[in-house]
């Protein structure tokens, strides 16, 4: 289906295939399966080029005790647990009411196997989901709940497992709690990966000294928001990295809240930008940020924002080759 | 969001909050502090003011420094003037920042936001208990109730959901004017369609307002607690103030406990009028639950707990309740605040 868009064409960014009204993209786990958001005055979902619904297992999750967020210093810390009512019921109940005519539906397949990966996939797969995002950070039970994301193996094998269960644009959540995401996103690569997001939270955890136990009733989770930007940033660089040559998109992502924020991931390689925390902190940010980048577009007269992906001019040397033999 | 995707996203059968909330830029119209680190704070805030009802809170940016929102109740909404009044503790860091704030300042909110107090004209003798900072969301229910005689705050039980918002009490004020009831509870009431309220407040800090000796006898309540809150007093609204601390003329124990005197004093006809409602510390509500369930009354709690977004989307303010297929978490912001106290208790 085709997006009705009324943001300004040059906004608009090719995304394997799709069109995207604008490169923002609504971060999955921030704004439920997508319409919670359209109840507040001035918001629309056509602000956003993509909006990514929930994390989404096989079956139904009950999600994690309270508390399951708490701020910190910059940002905040969150262990929501995959609450969700299971794939078949995303599908079958929720993805009718959701109006694809506003912008691109991305769905989020999360697992405890590669099998549970697979099967999540191949249900989205037979919907008119627009895209699927694989979340590889979550643990392998298998494996002893090593998370499937900070291991390159896993994280190719689950890849692999998708692919073949979809022809849907795939793209690849990224980790960054591991040692070298650049290998893992070229191993992702080969796998059959169309595209990544990058970065997922960084784990984290707060305490509350009185009590002397951890404010997170999971004791850790996510640590999103202003304050893991710059990791973000070099993450997102390293990626570009290996996806440069290969014209593989990313949405970078992690503690974008302005133009400026968004800007930054888009000329370190970004083609899209994912927003989260930020829209809690201010609910109707997408128009600002969307204006933001129209005004660096004019005032560096660039067509559109295409021009601005990769366009980071690095002191010294120049960037590193891929690796990847088939570059 | 159709009711049964709601259903789905959170394996439930109740509905959430599916009002337009709005983003305001709010101003500060006065800030007064009280001690035990109470701040009573007026916003004016048009458009939540217009549409606020009983149990509804709102967002509110505490400090640009702070950027996450606290959710805060509402104690009061004029809609002729445009301002909501927000009676808070400060308690951490978000709170302590917002205290800070001048007339004249700017605060960010969104609102008004959650699931209403429901009341039922076949029980007009709401029972409402507050507990600290609980107690705001009591202040406004009964501003409303004093305001709209023998009508329902929210739908109707039974009522098609998505009926108009007019039934929503209370959104034109002063459009039943002298509507104080002139029975207190315990009395024979004249009219059955009048409400007949009685209010219990309880804190273990000093209380946010100069407590007077009440105006109005209440049949079943220890002659010697006479303390209440003036505000209520002006409404002809009985309240009794509850307390461990000593102060005059409160009651020297629970909340619970001078409730439950109340209610072991009325025989079955009244108590079949007796709806409860209640905001407070976890554990009080608990204690109002079991009260509750003890007399065989209804009761609605309004809940609290860390949220993030605040509309529903993050899933971050769940409190696990109870449903016909099993546990279930829902969302505090727009799936409660208020909810049935069997379905958390």
């Amino acid at each position: 289906m085709t997006v009705d868009s009324n943001l300004d064409p040059r906004l608009s960014v090719d995304f394997c295939g799709l069109n995207f009204a604008t490169p923002l993209v609504l971060l999955s786990g921030c704004v439920g399966f997508g319409e919670e958001y359209t109840r507040i005055h001035g918001f629309s979902n056509r602000q956003a080029g993509a909006v990514c619904l929930k994390g989404t297992t096989l079956s139904p999750r009950l999600g994690n005790a309270p508390h399951r967020i708490c701020e910190t210093p910059g940002g905040m810390i969150n262990a929501i647990g995959l609450q969700n009512p299971g794939v078949d019921r995303v599908i079958r109940d929720i993805l009718p009411t959701l109006d694809f005519s506003e912008t691109r539906f991305i769905a989020n397949v999360s697992g405890s196997s590669i099998e549970e990966y697979y099967e999540v996939t191949r249900r989205f797969d037979d919907s008119p989901i627009d895209a699927i995002e694989i979340n590889i950070s979550c643990p392998n039970v298998k494996e002893g709940g090593v998370a499937f994301g900070n291991d390159v193996r896993m994280s190719a094998q689950v890849v692999a497992a998708c692919r073949r269960a979809t022809r849907k644009p795939l793209i690849t959540k990224l980790s960054p709690n591991q040692t070298d995401i650049a290998a893992n996103a070229r191993a992702c690569l080969e796998a059959g990966a169309d595209a990544f997001a990058a970065i997922n939270t960084l784990m984290g955890m707060a305490i509350d000294i009185e009590q002397r136990m951890p404010v997170i009733g999971n004791n850790q989770g996510g640590l999103s928001g202003p304050a893991i930007k710059p990791i973000a940033l070099l993450k997102v660089h390293q990626i570009y990295q290996v996806c440069r040559d290969h014209g593989i998109p990313i949405i970078g992502q992690g503690g974008i809240a302005s133009a400026v924020d968004a800007l930054e991931f888009l000329i370190a390689g970004a083609s899209a930008v994912g927003i989260g925390t930020a829209l809690f902190y201010d609910p109707l940010i997408l128009t600002q940020i969307n204006q933001g980048i129209l005004d660096y577009l004019d005032r560096h007269d660039l067509a559109n924002v295409a021009q601005i992906t990769g366009s980071l001019c690095l002191h010294g040397p120049s960037l590193p080759a891929c690796g990847c033999e088939s570059a | 969001m159709s009711a049964g995707v709601e259903d789905a996203m959170n394996a439930m059968n109740h509905g959430s909050y599916r009002d337009t909330l709005f983003v305001e830029e709010t101003e500060v119209l006065s800030h007064e502090a009280f001690p035990g680190d109470q701040y009573l704070l007026r916003l004016w805030s048009p458009e939540c003011a217009r549409r606020a009802r009983p149990g509804q809170f709102v967002h509110i940016t505490c400090d640009p420094a702070l950027p996450l929102r606290r959710p805060l109740s509402l104690m009061r909404a004029n809609p002729r003037e445009s301002w909501i009044e927000i009676l808070y503790k400060a308690v951490g860091e978000g709170t302590r920042l917002l205290a800070r704030r001048k007339p004249g300042d700017r605060i960010s909110s969104i609102g008004p936001i959650g699931q209403p107090f429901q009341v039922h004209p076949e029980r007009p003798r709401p029972l409402l208990i507050g507990g600290g900072v609980g107690m705001p969301p009591m202040v406004f229910l009964a501003d409303r109730l004093r305001q709209t005689p023998g009508m329902p705050s929210g739908m109707p039980s039974g009522a098609a959901p998505g009926s108009a918002p007019g039934e929503v009490l209370g959104t034109v004020p002063g459009s039943a004017p002298g509507a104080a009831p002139s029975t207190a509870p315990g009395t024979a009431p004249g009219r059955v369609t009048a409400w007949s309220p009685l209010v219990i407040l309880g804190s273990e800090v000093p209380f946010p307002f100069r407590a007077q000796p009440s105006q109005f006898i209440v049949p079943g309540l220890p002659p010697a607690v006479i303390a209440a809150m003036p505000l209520l007093d002006d409404w002809g609204i009985p309240s009794r103030l509850a307390s461990l601390q000593g102060y005059p003329g409160c009651f020297q124990g629970y909340v619970t406990d001078l409730a439950r005197s109340w209610l072991q004093t009325l025989d079955a006809a009244a108590l079949a009028e007796v709806e409860v409602f209640a905001c407070g510390p976890h554990p009080m509500l608990a204690a109002v639950a079991a009260l509750a369930r003890d007399f065989d009354l209804p009761c609605q709690v309004s809940l609290e707990e860390f949220m993030a977004c605040g509309v529903g989307g993050c899933a971050g303010c769940v409190v696990e309740v109870k449903t016909p297929e099993g546990p279930a978490m829902k969302r505090v912001c727009v799936d409660g605040p208020v909810f049935d106290a069997r379905m958390v208790f």
